[in-house]
């Protein structure tokens, strides 16, 4: 498996094996990484032991909530995940390589920085049936009042399924453009061209059965975010049954301790749900190789789909989210089917409540400042063979995960604390940051080292004065990442802040179900700027700490 | 019945005699202290009101009071009940809530909650005692939660697009008829679902009585069968064709203002006029209840039996029992809560403000119906779930 993650963003280098020996340095490396993931262990087993009881599994199976909500889950997660895939590998596919490809990388990072949360209120006020989209429509079919359709909070989860497929095939394409700015795949690409075969061809023939199986645990990301995912389902999923996911959240928060079992049981059930679509999606792409006829060596003329705009329609979305979520900032009465706001003025940012802004600004701030060091020296002095271990909170459904830091929380009565709050914060940020540094830090030239140790500096006067200072940009790129993971923390704010701590996330779902959406809009609004900033302020940053400095910048 | 009127004298008696004297001590006692009041936050009117206590309790008495807000008071519960059984007993996580009806039964039955205090409180002296303030929900409080305020159940329209709503049970099953995919009400166990259900029942059922007593399975079975038969002939009407329901009442205001439904409900007679005030809902919208009455009953507070700061939690308590923060509150341009206050007790500048009113309140005297007893809620959500909870 280690193997596997570490070939998602990087090209493996030969190493030279590492000794086993546990150095102090070892131990420094290791010793916040347990801090973060120890205590789950115990955890885990506080937080569902009470699903080891068959009347618990009987009591589920005879739930009446609980086969339509496993309905909703699996449509909205497997379908959003193929969806995802789907539009990410077509485009590839189709424009790259090329200049619309790069136009896209570089538009990218913009629409990531979107947090899930914001995302769904937008998407929300852009397809609900008095949404954008239905004015629209009212203004050349005269409806006064909006139609009594189904498009958000649907039974089957559709909704939620394609807010979810579209976020989703943002992070995909990401995940592409970093595996495609590779030499090796590039000169493939040449290579297939010039030897007579379309563009398509050599995808099919070439890059795609060899980037696939580096692209299976993005994607495993994407299938566990899908079917744990309580934000997004609260605002755009169905209400009667919820997914599962909020069905579990709801059990899990019971005042009784019967259904507080019965959430634990059912985040077992996710847990399996994800193992099994996983051995299923692994057998299916074995039988796939196995069943690919030999490429019979035909040249198939250049099919043109490059008309197909679906790029222009993923950044549309994008774009209009954000559009619809400033019109209600600052929009006064706008009711059905008015398409623009009868008057607008900044009284709701006046009046907006910042302490979800602070609280997310010192919360984000604490956490990826704290991960830093850790990833530093994990990355440096880390048992490179775990890495894997770091990446599960990645690639495992949450809610098992916050469940148990809840059960540890409580047990140490630590529960409600900002200390608390942090520490549950680190187990998403640290596999982030991890995994945005380790592609950089592995591709250092190695020789620099050896010179700076040559000179007779120590391990760590080398790190500090030549290696770290010399990856200070994708240092500061990890930082912002780390920083926008935690503003989109949703579940562990909840559980670990026991209520007191109030982010831009947890105020932007609390109010989803409330009516004003001029607030609303401004929570999501400050939710997709503190990410935003925090990209926008690492990239000035290193341009300009690199300015004297060309081969930094 | 008869013996918790007793032990309520009783408490009160034994509470009087000396308690004032306390009083200062616990005043001392509370400053400096922080207290975390979890309230539901789920409106910027009473976010805003609970602001104001805030400051005015830090300034007056030193106390550093935290609204910590909660989407729904079961968690609450839920909290007290795992702290507690986690042996933190003195060391709690809340120190006042924000509580009534069954979440208070759970509480008060699971010795989880601090008292009695309330009827010592200085202020208890105000409280108009005709008011349900010394049962919740048909459950002695024993002075185990003081009131804050008074709530009625009250529907909203547009009087422009509907001048004619209905006004029972059974005008609304008609209504919804005639105005099919334009009637909602939010999904039990949502607070408004729950008693726009328990309002239904109160209609239909043959024999009222039977619901102020706690709740037997034979009971429920006979007063409830008019219930689901009317709601398996209302739903099919309803938004969506009753599949899906409102999360909440703030989303069917919205609803309303953009014509996607007919009707709203609300638990506070002039929410109908703050939501005019801040553009939410046109200035057509009107507030109007049921001929044969509407749900009616007194929300508290009460202080967890493992607080941490029961003296500030008793002290900030006090003070949101004062005239001044009971005018304030139901102040239709801040809250528009009722007072549990006696009007008559009051001075002339307070009676004025309370008698103050704004266009889309409320306007028409509308009798208030009892809450069934507490027992009835779990019941009534579960049976509820069990029917529509996965259509």
């Amino acid at each position: 498996m280690a193997q596997t993650l570490r070939l998602t963003l990087e090209r493996p280098l030969p190493r030279p094996a590492q000794s086993w020996t546990w150095t102090p340095r070892l131990w420094l490396a290791v010793l916040p990484v347990l801090l973060i993931f120890g205590p789950l262990l115990p955890g885990l087993y506080w937080a569902l032991a009470p699903a080891f009881d068959a009347e618990v599994w009987q009591a589920l199976w005879l739930d009446a909530q609980w086969p339509q909500a496993l309905r909703a889950t699996m449509i909205s997660s497997v379908l959003s995940t193929v969806l995802a895939c789907a539009i990410a590998a077509l485009l590839a596919t189709l424009h790259y390589p090329g200049r619309l490809w790069t136009r896209l990388q570089r538009r990218l990072p913009l629409l990531l920085s979107v947090p899930h949360a914001a995302f769904a209120v937008g998407m929300f006020f852009l397809i609900a049936p008095s949404g954008w989209m239905a004015r629209a429509t009212a203004q050349f079919l005269q409806w006064t009042s909006p139609p009594d359709w189904v498009t958000v909070q649907d039974p089957y989860g559709l909704s939620l399924t394609l807010a979810l497929a579209i976020k989703e095939s943002w992070f995909l394409l990401w995940v592409l453009a970093a595996v495609l700015g590779e030499q090796a795949v590039s000169r493939q690409m040449v290579m297939g061209r010039s030897l007579g075969y379309s563009r398509t061809q050599t995808w099919a023939l070439i890059l795609w059965p060899q980037l696939l199986p580096r692209l299976v645990w993005p994607v495993m990301a994407v299938f566990a975010y899908g079917l744990s995912v309580v934000d997004m389902a609260v605002i755009l999923g169905p209400s009667t049954p919820p997914t599962l996911a909020v069905l579990i959240w709801h059990w899990l928060t019971d005042p009784d301790p019967m259904f507080q079992a019965r959430g634990s049981a059912a985040s077992l059930v996710l847990l399996a749900v994800l193992l099994v679509c996983a051995a299923g999606a692994r057998g299916l792409g074995w039988l796939w190789i196995r069943r690919r006829p030999y490429p019979s060596g035909q040249r198939t003329p250049a099919s043109n789909w490059r008309w197909f705009k679906l790029h222009s329609l993923l950044f549309a979305t994008g774009y209009a989210v954000v559009a619809v979520l400033l019109l209600w900032s600052v929009a006064q009465g706008w009711f059905f089917p008015a398409l623009l706001p009868d008057a607008v003025s900044l009284a709701s940012w006046q009046q907006a409540d910042w302490t979800p802004f602070w609280t997310t600004l010192w919360l984000a701030l604490a956490a990826c400042l704290l991960c830093l060091p850790a990833v530093l020296l994990w990355l440096e002095w880390g048992p490179k063979r775990l890495n894997a271990l770091l990446y599960l909170p990645l690639i495992v459904p949450a809610l098992p995960l916050v469940a148990g830091q809840y059960a540890v929380l409580l047990q140490t009565q630590l529960d409600g604390t900002a200390v608390a709050l942090v520490w549950s914060h680190l187990l998403w940020v640290l596999p982030y940051m991890v995994l945005t540094l380790i592609g950089p830090y592995r591709a250092f030239d190695a020789r620099l080292m050896t010179s700076a140790r040559a000179l007779g500096n120590s391990p760590w006067r080398a790190c500090l004065s030549v290696k770290w200072p010399m990856l200070l940009r994708p240092i500061l790129a990890t930082l912002a990442v780390g920083f926008a993971v935690s503003v989109a923390q949703y579940l562990p704010t909840l559980f670990a802040g026991g209520g007191r701590f109030v982010t831009v996330t947890t105020e932007a779902v609390a109010l989803s179900a409330g009516g004003n959406r001029r607030v609303l809009a401004v929570q999501a609004l400050l939710q997709i700027a503190l990410p935003l900033a925090a990209f926008g302020l690492a990239a000035a940053a290193g341009h300009w700490l690199g300015r004297h400095r060309t081969g930094l910048r | 019945m008869k013996h918790s009127t007793l032990t309520a004298i009783a408490v009160t008696l034994s509470v009087v005699t000396g308690a004032h004297a306390d009083w200062a001590q616990t005043q001392n006692e509370a400053k400096g202290q922080t207290v975390y009041f979890n309230a539901w936050g789920g409106s910027e009117a009473t976010n805003a009101y609970i602001a104001w206590a805030v400051k005015e309790a830090k300034a007056r008495y030193g106390i550093d009071v935290r609204h910590v807000k909660i989407t729904d008071s079961a968690e609450v519960v839920k909290r007290v009940q795992t702290e507690v059984a986690a042996g933190r007993t003195t060391e709690g996580s809340i120190d006042l809530t924000w509580v009534n009806g069954e979440n208070f039964r759970n509480l008060k039955n699971g010795g989880l909650l601090f008292g009695p205090w309330a009827q010592s409180l200085p202020n208890w002296g105000l409280v108009d005692l005709n008011k349900p303030v010394r049962t919740d929900f048909s459950v002695p409080t024993d002075g185990y939660e003081s009131p804050w305020g008074t709530a009625q159940l009250t529907f909203i329209t547009d009087s422009a697009k509907t001048p004619a709503p209905p006004r029972s049970a059974t005008e609304l099953l008609a209504f919804a008829k005639a105005n099919p995919g334009r009637v909602s009400y939010p999904k039990p166990p949502d607070f408004h679902g729950t008693t726009f259900v328990k309002q239904l029942l109160l209609e239909l059922t043959p024999d009222k009585a039977v619901l102020q007593q706690a709740v037997t399975p034979a009971a429920f079975a006979s007063a409830t069968q008019p219930l689901w038969a009317y709601l398996d002939q209302l739903h099919p009407s309803l938004w969506r064709n009753g599949k899906t329901f409102a999360t909440s009442a703030a989303e069917m205001h919205r609803m309303l203002g953009d014509g996607e439904l007919k009707l709203s409900i609300t638990f506070n007679p002039n929410e109908a006029a703050n939501l005019i005030a801040s553009k939410q809902l046109p200035s057509t919208a009107t507030s109007f209840g049921f001929t044969g009455g509407t749900i009616g009953n007194v929300h508290f507070v009460a202080i967890p039996v493992n607080a941490r700061a029961k003296a500030g939690a008793q002290v900030f308590a006090n003070f949101l029992l004062s005239a001044e923060a009971q005018t304030r509150k139901a102040d239709v341009t801040v809250w528009g809560d009722g007072t549990v206050l006696d009007v008559a007790k009051l001075p002339a500048a307070s009676q004025a403000l309370l008698r103050k009113t704004a266009p889309g309140a409320l306007a028409e005297a509308v009798p208030t119906l009892p809450e069934p007893h507490a027992s009835w809620v779990e019941a009534l959500e579960a049976e509820w779930l069990k029917h529509y909870g996965s259509r």
